[in-house]
């Protein structure tokens, strides 16, 4: 008897490694989110229009951004290829989890850098 | 005969989640699962509540002072929604720091994974309550 092995994508040892770079990467950037948000929760009104307008904080944000989408867009390509065992489906579904990552990504980095020059 | 090889063709679906006994490592790892998926989403959702605020686009005012039963159940609700992406941002940070010590070889006997799991649980807890502690420290003094 002849066993089909489950679909794959054929990129897991790349997208394992990027993970846990990415992981280690976003340790000082929740820090930075946790005590900026401690920050703007004194006074959010007051806080939040002019905190990007700080290059730190500009920079800081853009990175935790993409860093944790792209972290995030991995998981959800793992979680997808471990639950949806119907191939088509399951690449829809990463193709979508991509699409709305980087979509989100780039709308967000720009917002930010416009926040900065205005702010 | 076709059924026969439709079965084969199935992919195994991993974890059955209903059939293990609950212990401190599968709960861990189910946790960071489930957290991950969440922050996931509030990621997504804050990000686009950051470019809606950037270009002024009326997402419907929440911080305003009125005493109208929406607005008080509205505020509750993003209350209780921020404490658990906060509670579900530690556990996923704590968790993914012993998964990293995993990585480089650290950690992986039974009653050393078991005791970790109990302190990141702890530590989650603790960092939720020391971050809204401060926050409402700061907020009435």
């Amino acid at each position: 008897m002849k066993i089909k092995i489950a679909p794959s994508t054929k990129s897991g040892s790349h997208h394992w490694l990027m993970q846990k770079v990415s992981a280690v990467a976003l340790i000082p950037l929740i820090i930075w989110l946790v005590l900026s948000f401690i920050q703007i929760s004194q006074d959010p009104q007051e806080y939040f229009p002019a905190f990007f307008a700080y290059p730190i904080n500009a920079i800081m944000g853009i990175l935790l951004i993409t860093a944790s989408l792209y972290h995030g867009s991995i998981g959800m390509r793992v979680i997808i290829e471990d639950y949806i065992s119907n191939k088509t489906k399951m690449h829809f579904y990463i193709m979508l989890s991509n699409f709305l990552s980087i979509a989100t990504a780039v709308a967000a980095v720009v917002a930010i850098i416009r926040l900065h020059l205005i702010g | 005969m076709s059924k026969e090889k439709n079965q084969i063709k199935k992919a195994p679906t991993s974890p059955h989640l209903q059939i293990y006994r609950w212990n401190v490592s599968s709960l861990t790892s189910i946790f960071h699962r489930l957290t991950g998926v969440a922050l996931y989403f509030s990621v997504i959702a804050i990000s686009w509540y950051i470019i809606f605020f950037t270009y002024q686009i009326n997402t419907g005012d929440i911080s305003e002072s009125c005493d109208c039963p929406m607005t008080v159940i509205m505020n509750f609700i993003f209350a209780a929604a921020g404490i658990a992406i906060l509670f579900s941002l530690f556990f996923h940070f704590c968790n993914g720091i012993r998964h990293l010590f995993w990585d480089i070889g650290k950690g992986f006997e039974k009653e050393t994974a078991t005791t970790n799991g109990i302190l990141v649980i702890i530590l989650s807890f603790l960092l939720t309550a020391i971050t809204i502690g401060t926050v409402l420290y700061f907020k009435y003094t």
